[in-house]
């Protein structure tokens, strides 16, 4: 389960994830806060250009993808699932805030939390502490337990070193892997974590 | 405002979507309650259950009905009817016979008496636990209903009827419909009314209001309609005393207080206004008109005074109360 503040690449990071792993369709089971669930398909490249995009909140519901990981000499079956942006605030939008209370409910019973941050946001100069309050909430809340891994996305973007350690620092006691959702690097280090703990 | 409590995280979940908690406050208080084993797993939910954010705002409606003063009886119907609901909800889950649920009421009582503020918390209630879709209150008159011309009125009745759809049709002095003799169109649409009671039986409830009498004697020349209400609820009058707490509650949510001699004068005029008999009797809105021509009076007193006080700007005080409003 994939979580982090809006806009920091979750979408993107699943759908990589998915093709990195050799998805070329994918199956998306949206689940929005109602407890309607709708399936479609999508090819990646489509689901990239229909799910993400530049402005905060695009994800609405939980969106879970079931793909298959070569194990050893087996296969295991995985479901990664894409969450809504969690703020610091309290959302105008009724639509945004049932839909992060739906993600913290989904938190609690997932096997593997992947906590996403703005790698690049934190490197920014003069952008005050590297993470918000809601990014160590969920270190503190899901940090407590096995499982849990901090990914910093957007290391193809030019202030992501400074960024990437400035959240080691921060998150120290953590693991925190570089990964580029859009340059698909880390993705590996990304995978070998999921499987790990589960 | 309900306090959080930490050991129920349904609770928790639906303050935020409230907007009543930050998703930071939220993961804090759900911290110290996580215990993995118990939580729910996505999207299964039992169908005799209520979702966490509704019974977190079927709680708060419940609340908000006890906090209007008085109308001791009507709060203890309408509990009973919710816990009736519910009872109904749970055995038809656990494939129980139950009869349909046949909620339209009849609400009697004078004007100002908490008829309509009953209608709407109801209508909050019933889409909370399911039973409406979205709860909204239509509040008509028999001016809304009753055409022009024959033919009209079944046509604007009906109207009426599409715009109250998954919510609550309240048709406030209801006995109008049945004045006027045999030629009368009200009759027509007190037809079309029942008519659509039969073919939208699940999609609203109609609540009829008004006045004891000329309600008691509009169901008793309708046989029809009395069959098809079974719920009546009666609004009895405040008491002089009710009415003067509903005066210091509205006060105190505006921020304003009485003095001691503002409150003997609210006081007497009340107890002389609202006597038995009288047609202001027992009259929330009575009490509300009073108040706010007091504030306004206050205003005009203050308004030329330099260096006010924060009491002084608080303080109502004996001459800002006057009768005629």
């Amino acid at each position: 389960m994939v979580v982090g503040r809006p806009n920091v690449g979750k979408t993107l990071l699943v759908l990589s994830l998915a093709e990195y792993l050799r998805a070329r369709t994918v199956d998306i089971t949206f689940c929005d806060p109602y407890g309607r669930r709708e399936l479609k398909t999508y090819a990646i490249g489509a689901a990239v250009l229909d799910l993400v995009g530049p402005h905060p909140h695009q994800t609405r519901c939980l969106q879970s993808i079931v793909v298959g990981v070569p194990a050893g000499k087996g296969r295991r079956v995985v479901e990664l699932v894409d969450t809504t942006g969690l703020v610091d605030y309290i959302h105008k939008d009724s639509q945004v805030r049932k839909a992060m209370a739906q993600t913290l409910e989904a938190i609690r019973p997932a096997d593997v939390i992947v906590h996403v941050v703005d790698a690049a946001e934190a490197g920014r100069e003069g952008s005050g502490p590297p993470a918000g309050a809601i990014d160590r909430q969920i270190a503190d809340f899901a940090g407590s337990r096995g499982g849990y891994f901090i990914v910093a996305n957007k290391m193809d973007l030019p202030d992501a070193a400074r960024g990437l350690a400035r959240l080691q620092r921060m998150f120290s006691g953590y693991t925190v892997l570089p990964v580029s959702a859009v340059g698909r690097t880390g993705l590996r280090e990304v995978k070998r974590h999921v499987l790990r703990n589960l | 405002m309900l306090a959080f409590d930490p050991r129920d995280p349904n609770l928790v979940l639906a303050g935020l979507e409230e907007g009543k908690l930050s998703p930071v406050e939220a993961l804090e208080v759900l911290k110290h309650s996580a215990e993995p084993g118990q939580a729910r797993p996505v999207g299964a939910q039992r169908a005799e259950e209520l979702s966490s954010a509704s019974a977190w705002r079927l709680k708060e409606a419940l609340a908000e009905l006890d906090s209007l003063i008085g109308l001791g009886k009507v709060k203890a119907l309408v509990r009973e009817i919710v816990a009736y609901v519910r009872i109904q909800q749970i055995r038809a889950a656990r494939q129980l016979t139950c009869e349909p649920l046949v909620l339209h009421m009849i609400f009697s009582g004078n004007p100002g008496t908490g008829k309509t503020t009953c209608a709407r918390l109801f209508g909050k209630i019933f889409r909370e636990m399911g039973v409406l879709e979205k709860g909204h209150l239509v509040e008509r008159e028999r001016a809304d209903l009753v055409g022009e011309y024959i033919g009209h009125t079944a046509q604007k009745t009906r109207e009426q009827v599409k715009k109250a759809l998954g919510g609550i049709l309240f048709i406030d002095e209801a006995y109008s419909l049945a004045r006027g003799g045999e030629k009368d169109f009200g009759k027509e649409a007190i037809d079309t009314l029942v008519k659509a009671m039969e073919d939208f039986r699940d999609k609203f409830i109609v609540i009829l209001a008004g006045y004891r009498d000329e309600m008691a004697t509009f169901i008793n020349t309708n046989p029809g309609i009395r069959s098809r209400f079974p719920i009546h609820i009666e609004f009895p009058d405040y008491t002089t005393d009710e009415l003067l707490r509903i005066a210091d509650l509205m006060l105190k949510k505006r921020d304003y207080r009485l003095d001691l001699a503002a409150r003997a004068r609210l006081e007497f005029i009340l107890s002389r206004r609202a006597g038995p008999g009288n047609q202001h009797s027992g009259n929330a809105r009575l009490v509300r008109n009073i108040i706010e021509r007091a504030i306004r009076r206050q205003a005009l007193r203050l308004v030329e005074k330099q260096n006010l006080s924060r009491e002084e700007l608080m303080l109502i005080r004996r001459e800002d109360i006057t009768e005629d409003f």
